[in-house]
C-alpha cells in the first residue's frame, strides 16, 4: 500500500540540478556529499570543503588513505589538479565573506519560514554544530536535502522548528523524497512532485499548507 | 645612537625598526646575532640592504628600502604582519620620536602645526610590541623633546620602556624618567639641561655602554615528543586538532601528553575524540585504535572542551567524551566551527572581539550581544588563546618555520599563532632555506618548539590498558 519514495541517490540527483556550471558549491554531510557523483561530465562546479580544500575532485579509492587529504566529512579524496589549500579560517572567511554559492545540507526539521534545524536531536541533549550555522548564514542560496518525514513518518516540514536551530529564515530550497519545495516569502510553494504522488498526498506529510506553484510538475531528473 | 640600540636586542628577539634613525640599528645588528627583524610589509628575518645593482622590487622593507631575504625567512601578508604585533609575537619596537614623555607617551606622526600625518603602523607597533624602544635626538633645534607631557598628537600612551639619545639612556619608570647611561663627555647636570622632564638617576649611572651581547643559541628542535611536552601544567588550555577524524591531527605529541598526565585540561578543538566512533577511525586490526582525544579523555585529563564536533555522528556509538559528559565529569562548550576558526584566529591576531551573523536566533546566541550592522543582526563572539598549542605540519625548518601538506593545514595554522607555546610535530625538520620563504605558511615566531614524528609511525596504536601514571 505505501507509495514508494525516491531513494536518496535520486534525491542527490535532483540537487545536483541546482548546482550552476561554476558555481562555488558546498555539500554537508549525508544525502548532500552524493550530489557530486551526479554532476554532468565536464560540469564547472567548484566543490568547497571546510577542511580547508577548493576544486576537489572525487573520493579517494577504496583503501587509499591520505590523512593530508580529506573532505569536512573526513572522506580520502584524490590529488587532482587544481586543487588549493587553506586553512578552516579561510574556509570559514570564504562562506561569511558571501564567496560560496550553494551550500546543500542535510535537516532533521525546516520551517515554513525556511529556519533549519539540523545540528541536534533534543533528547540527546548534545550535538555537533560543525560548519553547518556559517554556511546557513553566509551561502548565498541554501538548499536542504532531505527525507521528508522522520522514521516515524512525522512531517519534518514544519510550521516552527521544535528542534535546536541552525539558522533561521536561511533555506531557500527543499528537496526530499517526496517533493521540491521552494521557502517563499508568503510560504512554501509545492513545485515538483515524485513521481506517482499527488499534491494531495505530499501535503498530508507536510506541516504547513503547501500553495501550488503554476507550473507545478512531476519531478524531472 | 643606533649601536647603543642594538646592544638591547637578543638573540631569538623579534624585532621591528621605525622609519629614520631606527633603520640605522640593523647595521650594528651583526648578522649572526639571531634577532629576527619583522617588516609590517610581511617580511620576517630579512637582512642587509640589497648590494647596488640587486635591488629587487619584490623585496622590500616597510620603508620601501631594498633588502635581503637570508635563508630562514618567510614573507607573508600585510595582514599577518600586524596580527604578529598585535598578538605578542613582537619582542621590540623602535620608533622615532617628535615628542616622548615622562610617563611613556610617545607622538612621532604628526606636528600640529601641519595639521595632518602619517600614522602608518606606528600605532599599532605602539601598542602591540612586548617593548617599546624609543631612539631620538635629545632635542630639536635646542627645544627638549623629552617633555613632562606631549604636546602633539600621540602615538600610544605610556607605552614607552627606553629612550635613547644621543646624549643619554632613560628608563620609563612608574615614577617618571630614570637616567642610566651618558653620552662619553656628558654630565647628568648637562643632560637635565636639555631634558623637559625631571631625571631620576640611577644607582648605577655609567657611560653609554655600546658593548654587543653576547647569548647561546637558540635551540627550537626537540629530540621528543616527551620532552617538548614535559612542562604542561595541570589547568592547562590546550589547543589541538585537525578536521574530521585523524588528518592533521598531532597525535605523537598527544600521546606524549597522556603518557605525561598533566590532569585538568581544557582542549579547544574541532572534534572531541570522534575519529574512534567514526568509520574514517576504524582501525586495520582489532588489537589497535585509532589515536583521538579520547586517549587523554579516558585518564580524566580534559575538564573541559571548547568544540564544534564533540560527539559521535551516531547516538548508538558514543564516544569516551560523551560518556564522561554524561556523567557529569566533564564541561562542554559547543561552538561553531566558522566562529571557532575566526575566535582563534582573532587571539592569534591581538583582536579581542569580532561580529560575525553565525548562530543570531539559535542556542549559541545565549548571552552574547546582538547588534545590527547593514541591516543584519550578528553576535559578539570573543577571542580564544591557549597556553599551548600542539600543530601539526610536514615539514619545519630549525627555526620554527612550517608549511602543512593537503587538507591538513585546517584549525592548526590559526592555532599555532594563538598559543603562549606553539609545538610543531612534522614529518621532517630541514635546515633554514630549504623551505621556500614564499611557500612558509606559519612563520617561526609562532613556534617554540619542533618535534619530528618518528620515521615509522601510525595514527593507530596498540590498547594502552588505563593505569595511574603516577602523577600527582
Amino acid at each position: 500500500m505505501a507509495k514508494e519514495r525516491m531513494s536518496r541517490d535520486v534525491i542527490a540527483m535532483r540537487v545536483a540540478k541546482e548546482l550552476p556550471d561554476g558555481a562555488v558549491v558546498n555539500l554537508g554531510i549525508g544525502i548532500p556529499t552524493l550530489v557530486s557523483n551526479y554532476l554532468p561530465a565536464g560540469s564547472s562546479v567548484v566543490y568547497h570543503s571546510e577542511s580547508g580544500v577548493l576544486n576537489y575532485g572525487p573520493l579517494a579509492e577504496e583503501g587509499e588513505r591520505d590523512y593530508d587529504l580529506i573532505n569536512a566529512g573526513g572522506q580520502f579524496l584524490q590529488w587532482v589538479p587544481g586543487m588549493s589549500f587553506f586553512g578552516s579560517d579561510e574556509a570559514f572567511a570564504m562562506i561569511r565573506g558571501g564567496h560560496v554559492d550553494v551550500t546543500v545540507l542535510g535537516a532533521l526539521q525546516v520551517s515554513e519560514r525556511g529556519d533549519l534545524a539540523n545540528w541536534m536531536l533534543p533528547h540527546r541533549g548534545v550535538g555537533n554544530i560543525g560548519g553547518a550555522m556559517d554556511l546557513a548564514v553566509g551561502a548565498k542560496r541554501v538548499v536542504v536535502a532531505m527525507e521528508h518525514t522522520d522514521r516515524n513518518d512525522r512531517p519534518k516540514l514544519v510550521r516552527d522548528c521544535a528542534f535546536p536551530l541552525t539558522g533561521r529564515r536561511c533555506v531557500s530550497l527543499v528537496v526530499t523524497d517526496l517533493a521540491v519545495i521552494e521557502v517563499a516569502p508568503g510560504g512554501l510553494v509545492l513545485r515538483e512532485t515524485a513521481p506517482d504522488w499527488t499534491a494531495q498526498e505530499v501535503q498530508a506529510l507536510t506541516g504547513p499548507p503547501l500553495a501550488l506553484a503554476p507550473d507545478l510538475k512531476e519531478m524531472e531528473l | 645612537m643606533a649601536l647603543r640600540v642594538a646592544a638591547e636586542l637578543r638573540r631569538g628577539q623579534v624585532v621591528n625598526l621605525g622609519i629614520g634613525l631606527p633603520t640605522l640599528v640593523a647595521n650594528y645588528t651583526p648578522p649572526d646575532a639571531g634577532v629576527i627583524f619583522h617588516s609590517e610589509n610581511g617580511i620576517l628575518g630579512y637582512g642587509p640592504h640589497a648590494a647596488e645593482g640587486e635591488e629587487d622590487l619584490d623585496l622590500i622593507n616597510a620603508r620601501g628600502e631594498h633588502v635581503t631575504l637570508p635563508p630562514g625567512g618567510a614573507v607573508v601578508s600585510h595582514t599577518d604582519a600586524f596580527a604578529m604585533v598585535r598578538s605578542g609575537r613582537l619582542d621590540v619596537a623602535v620608533l622615532g620620536a617628535l615628542q616622548v614623555s615622562e610617563k611613556g607617551d610617545l607622538a612621532n606622526w604628526m606636528t600640529p602645526e601641519k595639521g595632518i600625518g602619517s600614522p602608518g603602523g606606528a600605532l599599532d607597533m605602539a601598542a602591540g610590541a612586548k617593548r617599546l624602544i624609543v631612539i631620538t635626538e635629545h632635542t630639536n633645534g635646542g627645544a627638549p623633546k623629552v617633555l613632562k607631557e606631549c604636546s602633539y598628537p600621540l602615538t600610544a600612551a605610556g607605552r614607552v620602556d627606553l629612550i635613547v639619545t644621543d646624549l643619554a639612556v632613560m628608563e620609563v619608570t612608574g615614577d617618571g624618567l630614570l637616567l642610566k647611561e651618558v653620552a662619553p663627555g656628558w654630565s647628568v647636570e648637562s643632560v637635565r639641561g636639555l631634558t623637559g622632564a625631571p631625571l631620576r638617576v640611577s644607582d648605577g649611572l655609567k657611560e653609554m655602554d655600546f658593548t654587543l651581547p653576547q647569548h647561546p643559541p637558540v635551540n627550537k628542535v626537540y629530540p621528543s615528543a616527551a620532552e617538548a611536552v614535559a612542562d604542561v601544567p595541570d589547568g592547562a588550555v590546550m589547543l589541538m586538532d585537525g578536521f574530521g577524524g585523524l588528518g592533521g591531527m598531532p597525535h605523537y605529541l598527544m600521546l606524549a601528553l597522556r603518557d605525561q598526565g598533566a590532569k585538568g585540561l581544557t582542549v579547544v578543538s574541532n572534534t572531541v575524540g570522534i575519529a574512534r566512533v567514526s568509520g574514517f577511525g576504524t582501525p586495520p586490526s582489532p588489537d589497535l585504535q585509532a589515536v583521538d582525544h579520547s586517549i587523554l579523555v579516558e585518564r580524566g585529563q580534559i575538564r573541559k572542551a571548547i568544540a564544534t564536533f564533540p560527539v559521535s555522528p551516531s547516538p548508538s556509538r558514543p564516544s569516551a567524551f560523551e560518556r564522561a559528559y554524561r556523567r557529569g565529569e566533564v564541561e562542554l562548550e559547543v561552538v561553531s566551527q566558522g566562529t571557532l576558526a575566526e575566535r582563534l584566529r582573532a587571539g592569534g591576531s591581538g583582536v579581542a572581539a569580532f561580529y560575525t551573523p553565525t548562530g543570531v536566533g539559535t542556542v549559541v546566541a545565549e548571552g552574547k550581544e546582538v547588534r545590527e550592522f547593514n541591516g543584519r543582526q550578528h553576535l559578539l563572539e570573543e577571542a580564544i588563546r591557549g597556553d599551548f598549542a600542539f600543530v601539526r605540519a610536514h615539514k619545519a625548518d630549525t627555526l620554527g618555520n612550517l608549511v602543512y601538506r593537503g587538507t591538513s593545514r585546517n584549525f592548526n595554522l590559526v592555532m599555532a599563532a594563538a598559543a603562549a607555546v606553539t609545538i610543531a610535530e612534522v614529518d621532517e625538520i630541514v635546515e633554514p632555506g630549504v623551505l621556500d620563504p614564499e611557500a612558509i605558511v606559519t612563520p617561526g615566531i609562532h613556534v617554540r618548539r619542533v618535534v619530528q614524528r618518528p620515521a615509522v609511525f601510525s595514527p593507530f596504536q596498540p590498547i594502552k590498558p588505563i593505569e595511574d601514571n603516577g602523577r600527582g
